[in-house]
């Protein structure tokens, strides 16, 4: 999975910068879109492009619980979020919707990629290679549980190992 | 090895448990609000699906309402149009609202204990992260997102990932209980572990500083959990949770049983091991007020705003944040927290719009005005805080000193119905966060309890409340 990347270089990114609270009430997903990042960065929209990956530091998605976040993310053409660490709530919305794909990573892929970078991420190898600077970063795995809901293809195609 | 009050909730939730892959856990209610719900329904209308147990979901309205006149139509049509659809949905689907004109209408927080709902031992969900707030009553409960909310809405179960346990003891007394409030613990709390402190963990709040708190109080404590990152709060039950379900309008017919044997199983064993603790001394804090953009950066009322380096610690990233923080909220390192000039006073939310939250802060506003060039309002967690506010007459109080007195809601926390922020307005919030953008595009937040910001309103800056008496 190719893409370049959006950096956001602070902690703590919460939803209601992702998606501010008076466009909860947007149902149209496309219009969502286009407000997406709104309260942090009003040029997200313009730049973002189909493909792209954003990375952040800790606590990445923190705050309500708003499934808009991911889904807005996504429209926009998120594929990835990039990020020291996630607030759970985020992280499930994420996945459950199969809306992008939240990976954790270490201080050197975090501290190496830089705004603009083009990366290529290997789930089956939990590795990103950052194609611009030619260094190679590991990336934390998937739990096993979340590796499944993910494989599966979301939270409502998800069923357990038959015995 | 013993167990803990979570693990004994988790382990009686069970439905399907395997190794490596997620829990399948039963959920006992489901509450439901406009908000995160439309996409929900609607997946289950694509599918065929009906609601599996309408008798456990319940549904009220309360992000987007209108706090002013009800009498009057909605005029923001994309509220009115959200609010129409949860009420059309519950119809289609057979689920319990407390419509928008129903006495028991209010914060879906603040109604589920108030109604009797709430209960300790069960597992609670709700499309919203401040579902910690049930904690308070030993209940396992947890802010989930839409996919979810359907997933619930069509099976009642979820799947879940196995939290970690987190001890967070708080000890000792406080000197001046009314001037300290369960609001200045959990903001220290939060202080001292960060707002990812709590990550992938349920805490559990024991100790002194926490039993002696009454329910309202406690209901602050793990509301705010999810501000530590945790996926829960939980206070194990007692005789004060037992007398507080009694006798409410959905309380179980066969409760006292029920009290005998919560009393037997909703403790922590005294040789069950946490993944975590952290201890907090209570004897000598002070109240907290939030100086930056997310509840970790809040320190004591009679301190100065620390600069990037001494709030970081060395972090790179935390110190970039405190700068930019600093900037968003139009403050220097070294200002007197005291001498922060405030615009506007929100006492609301479902943090601190209880009861005992407005009489509290009812003792400071008694006999003064609100300084001439604030804007100050209540909003109460309910209709039935409204009333029970407007038995006591503090409605009156409020009115008299150039409050303003509204229907209840979410109101100003989020920043979903006309109650907001103007761009570079300051305000003293009860609430839960101060995130950018907030309570309104260009707001700036300072969290406080319902006392500090009753103080605020009245002296047009942020003062120290143990100074001041309580009428």
């Amino acid at each position: 999975m190719k893409g370049n990347i959006i950096k956001y270089d602070r902690d703590n990114i919460d939803t209601d910068v992702i998606i501010p609270g008076q466009y909860l009430k947007v149902h149209d997903y496309a219009e969502l879109a286009t407000h997406a990042m709104e309260g942090l960065d009003p040029d997200f929209h313009s730049k973002v492009k189909e493909g792209d990956f954003i990375l952040s530091g800790k606590n990445f998605g923190c705050g309500s619980s708003r499934e808009h976040a991911p889904i807005a993310l996504s429209q926009s053409g998120i594929k990835a979020i990039l990020a020291l660490s996630f607030a759970r709530i985020f992280y499930r919305n994420s996945v459950d919707g199969a809306f992008l794909l939240p990976i954790e990573i270490y201080q050197d892929a975090y501290d190496g990629i830089s705004e603009g970078d083009e990366i290529d991420i290997d789930i089956s190898k939990n590795q990103i290679k950052n194609i611009t600077k030619n260094q190679t970063y590991k990336m934390k795995p998937f739990s096993e549980i979340i590796g499944k809901i993910i494989a599966a293809g979301g939270l409502f195609k998800y069923k357990p190992d038959q015995d | 090895m013993g167990k803990t009050l979570f693990e004994k909730i988790w382990e009686s939730h069970v439905v399907v448990e395997k190794q490596n892959e997620p829990t399948l856990i039963y959920i006992d209610r489901h509450l439901v609000h406009e908000v995160t719900s439309p996409q929900a329904f609607e997946g289950l209308r694509m599918n065929n699906r009906k609601v599996r147990r309408p008798d456990l979901t319940i549904a009220t309205m309360d992000h987007n309402v209108p706090t002013s006149n009800r009498s009057l139509p909605i005029l923001d049509q994309t509220s009115a149009v959200q609010i129409k659809t949860l009420k059309n949905n519950c119809k289609d689907f057979g689920i319990k609202l407390f419509d928008i004109d129903s006495p028991n209408q209010g914060i879906v927080h603040v109604i589920g204990p108030q109604l009797g709902i709430t209960l300790p031992g069960s597992t609670i969900v709700c499309g919203d992260s401040h579902t910690s707030t049930h904690g308070a009553f030993g209940a396992l409960a947890l802010g989930i997102g839409t996919s979810e909310v359907e997933h619930v809405l069509a099976s009642q179960t979820l799947w879940l990932e196995k939290p970690k346990t987190f001890e967070v003891r708080v000890e000792g007394k406080r000197s001046n209980p009314h001037a300290v409030t369960a609001k200045d613990i959990i903001l220290s709390i939060i202080k001292n572990i960060g707002t990812a402190g709590g990550t992938g963990t349920v805490i559990e709040y024991r100790g002194e500083g926490i039993t002696d708190l009454s329910m309202d109080q406690r209901m602050t404590i793990c509301n705010m959990s999810i501000e530590g990152g945790a996926r829960a709060g939980l206070i194990a039950p007692d005789d004060k949770t037992f007398d507080y379900l009694r006798d409410r309008e959905y309380t179980p017919k066969n409760y006292e049983s029920l009290v005998d044997s919560w009393k037997k199983t909703l403790t922590t064993d005294s040789d069950a091991i946490f993944d975590k603790t952290f201890t907090l001394d209570i004897n000598d804090i002070a109240p907290q007020v939030s100086w930056g953009t997310n509840p970790g950066m809040t320190c004591d009322v009679d301190e100065s705003i620390p600069s990037p380096d001494e709030f970081s610690n060395g972090d790179a990233n935390q110190k970039r944040g405190a700068e930019k923080a600093l900037e968003y909220m139009a403050l220097k390192s070294g200002t007197m927290i005291e001498d922060i000039m405030i615009d506007r006073v929100f006492i609301g939310s479902c943090t601190n719009a209880r009861l005992e939250d407005l009489i509290e802060a009812s003792k400071i506003v008694k006999g003064k005005k609100v300084a001439s060039n604030i804007n100050a309002m209540v909003v109460p967690g309910s209709q039935m805080v409204k009333r029970q506010a407007e038995e006591m007459g503090l409605d009156k109080i409020f009115i008299d000193a150039n409050f303003e007195w509204r229907e209840a809601g979410c109101s100003m926390c989020l920043g979903m119905n006309p109650d907001i922020l103007l761009p570079g307005e300051r305000c003293a919030s009860t609430s839960n966060r101060n995130f950018e953008g907030r309570q309104g595009t260009g707001g700036r937040t300072h969290l406080v309890s319902p006392v500090m910001a009753a103080a605020a309103a009245i002296y047009g800056h942020f003062v120290d409340v143990r100074k001041l008496d309580f009428n």
